[in-house]
């Protein structure tokens, strides 16, 4: 097959998904349902940071919400002072600062009265914060099991300070009662095809993104670095430099993921820098395949999707919990590389089977292309 | 003087908690490898032992305690065959696969005895406090202390004097040549696990009288636990006892200074830079391979 013929197989599915997904609101009205794909799409980027920093830079991010949580309060943080005049006490106030006694708006909040700094801080933040800590890690060259412990260290330290700092962040309760998300303009009412739409555009801009990356030079050495880690050192190529790289991506996308999700929900708490969510991007990795982009977006919404059907239904109400811990366990005991992993598989066994078929045709051409590249 | 005490008492208290889950976890993952995610879920399951034998046999705490480490053993026993024995060779997905198994304990015993904080009495003989050195302490947290120590004494015996710990040793150092001396390892390793997670029942049967049992109590000792562990050092069993001690008294003495949040914030990040610096804990010499 032609080099263009190649690349043309692999982009396609993209580009369907892309178009189907902005499809979705041609065919259904209903404002709670977009609400809730949209927030199930928010789950998709987010599951594409993790993909990217796990599946092709094996850097096992056990705090992708940390990054998540921080956009999502950057992004909080903008459209509560957006709701000033009316949710207020005295002095244009946020309403939880005035019942703690705080008697001015702190510094860091000042800022965030304009959405586009607010925009650029919740990308910037995150990705800012993501590099330190990889300029940290990677530099002392922790991995594996220690730089998944240190991620998920990190994140209960943030997730603490922010319960701990309630004059400031809202405490446990978080961020609430915000106003409508405006760019250029235009309002985006989290119940409505506008803000799916939204969802949607950001969620296809990040697959391309990535993709970009991952078909980059610098994500071919990446994949080298995940498979091995010292031959690519011993190349001189600058191990931790790329690891940050992508540690720092990985987390602006999850940054954009964290606003985005603000906006569908209404709200920013505590719960979304939480073990529970960071967990859980993982299995939708795992789950859709962490060595696919796509792989994992399908996990996500699929995931999500079940879980979000089976918790609604009057029979699964109490036992979902249980069904997703053992699909969970299945899939990573016989599908380590998840449902995209389960599809190749079944594509290589289609094509042998069809050179089988063409019994003059020698069938090495098809055993020996290097179909795993990815 | 007596204030002294009492922080030092307070912080022993905590160690002693922690070296109790901890140690289930260091035996595990310094011999096998693996990182047991459903460690604070097995604490948990101990816990709920001892409610059920308690309100339903009426045994004491102090009787249930040998059940209750058999129970928790034989789980451990069955987990480690259905599905950790597959996963010795792809140490991140234990990771992902214990959780699993975290979540779905979570969720049976929710399902199975409820969802609301259940309570275990405290052995009628023990629950008064005795006074050391002028300050007092309740007399169970001694005896919590003093059965850490004991555990830990066995463990150290059964790991260094007999020949099941030498065999331990030799599978912990390089699994295959002991493998190709004749030693059973899978064996080994479904033993270390099932003493693991008996271990982890009694530390849950022994913290019920002291906290509110619920489903969801598993998961705050896990990642306390894994400090522990981290700082001490896989491979060291005294490593484990002297990082909860210092885990245990810094927590007591950051909390009396400030409070619990940011003792907790704290010494998570003395934990991040530590590991940062030294990846092979405080304690140890060798790193795992």
């Amino acid at each position: 097959m032609t080099p263009a013929g190649q690349f043309a197989i692999r982009f396609l599915p993209y580009l369907a998904f892309c178009v189907a997904i902005l499809l979705v609101p041609q065919f259904i009205d209903d404002a709670f349902l977009l609400n809730k794909y949209a927030r199930y799409l928010v789950f998709a980027i987010l599951a594409v940071a993790l993909c990217l920093s796990w599946g092709y830079a094996g850097i096992l991010n056990l705090g992708q919400a940390t990054t998540f949580g921080i956009g999502s309060y950057c992004m909080a943080m903008s459209l509560k002072l957006g709701t000033v005049p009316v949710h207020t006490g005295s002095e244009g106030l946020p309403d939880f600062m005035v019942w703690n006694n705080v008697t001015e708006l702190p510094w860091f909040w000042a800022p965030f009265h304009s959405t586009t700094f607010a925009i650029i801080a919740g990308v910037l933040v995150p990705a800012l914060f993501a590099a330190l800590l990889g300029w940290f890690m990677f530099r002392g060259r922790v991995t594996g099991v220690y730089a998944a412990i240190i991620t998920l260290a990190t994140m209960v330290v943030v997730n603490l300070l922010i319960i701990d700092q309630q004059r400031y962040t809202g405490g446990f309760n978080g961020i609430t009662d915000l106003a409508q998300f405006e760019a250029a303009g235009f309002t985006f009412d989290a119940y409505s095809a506008s803000t799916y739409y939204l969802v949607a555009g950001c969620l296809c801009l990040t697959l391309f993104v990535s993709y970009a990356i991952t078909r980059s030079k610098t994500g071919l050495i990446l994949q080298a670095i995940r498979d091995q880690e010292d031959r690519v050192r011993f190349f001189g190529y600058d191990v931790a430099l790329y690891k940050v790289f992508v540690f720092a991506v990985s987390a602006g996308i999850a940054g954009v993921a964290g606003m985005l999700y603000t906006i569908v929900m209404e709200f920013a708490s505590p719960t979304f820098l939480g073990v529970p969510l960071s967990l859980s991007v993982v299995i939708w990795v795992a789950v859709g395949g962490r060595q696919s982009l796509l792989g994992a977006v399908f996990g996500a919404l699929i995931v999500t999707g079940t879980q979000g059907a089976l918790s609604e239904s009057e029979t699964f109400l109490e036992s979902w919990t249980l069904i997703m811990g053992a699909l969970f366990v299945l899939v990573v005991l016989f599908l380590p590389k998840g449902l995209a992993g389960a599809c190749e598989l079944l594509v290589q066994r289609f094509r042998s089977a069809a050179a089988d078929g063409k019994a003059s045709e020698p069938r090495t051409p098809v055993a020996t292309q290097p179909e795993s590249a990815s | 003087m007596d204030l002294v005490i009492s922080q030092l008492l307070t912080g022993l208290s905590i160690a002693s908690i922690l070296m109790l889950v901890a140690l289930g976890l260091a035996i595990i993952y310094g011999v096998t490898g693996v990182i047991n995610l459903a460690h604070g879920e097995f604490v948990m399951l101990g816990a709920y032992c001892a409610w059920f034998l308690q309100s339903q046999f009426g045994l004491g705490l102090i009787a249930s305690l040998i059940p209750i480490f058999l129970i928790l053993a034989l789980f451990g026993w069955v987990i480690e065959t259905l599905v950790i024995r597959h996963l010795y060779n792809r140490p991140l997905d234990t990771i992902l696969a214990t959780w699993g198994i975290g979540v779905m304990a979570q969720q049976l015993i929710r399902l199975t005895a409820g969802g609301e904080l259940r309570y275990v009495e405290m052995p009628a003989a023990l629950s008064r406090s005795v006074s050391v050195f002028g300050a007092s302490e309740s007399a169970y947290r001694l005896f919590i202390l003093a059965l850490a120590l004991a555990l830990f004494a066995v463990t150290w015996y059964l790991y260094r004097y007999t020949s099941f710990g030498l065999k331990l040793r030799a599978v912990t150092q390089n699994r295959d040549i002991a493998s190709s001396f004749g030693v059973n390892s899978g064996r080994i390793y479904r033993a270390t696990f099932a003493y693991g997670a008996g271990i982890a029942g009694l530390a849950g049967a022994l913290v019920s009288p002291l906290k509110s049992v619920s489903p969801e109590m598993g998961t705050t000792y896990v990642v306390d636990a894994f400090m522990v562990v981290v700082l001490g050092g896989a491979q060291s069993l005294f490593g484990t006892v002297a990082s909860s001690g210092i885990l245990g008294e810094l927590s007591a003495f950051l909390a009396f200074h400030s409070n619990d949040t940011i003792a907790k914030a704290v010494v998570l990040l003395a934990i991040v830079v530590l590991i940062r610096f030294r990846p092979q804990g405080l304690f140890s010499t060798r790193v795992r391979a």
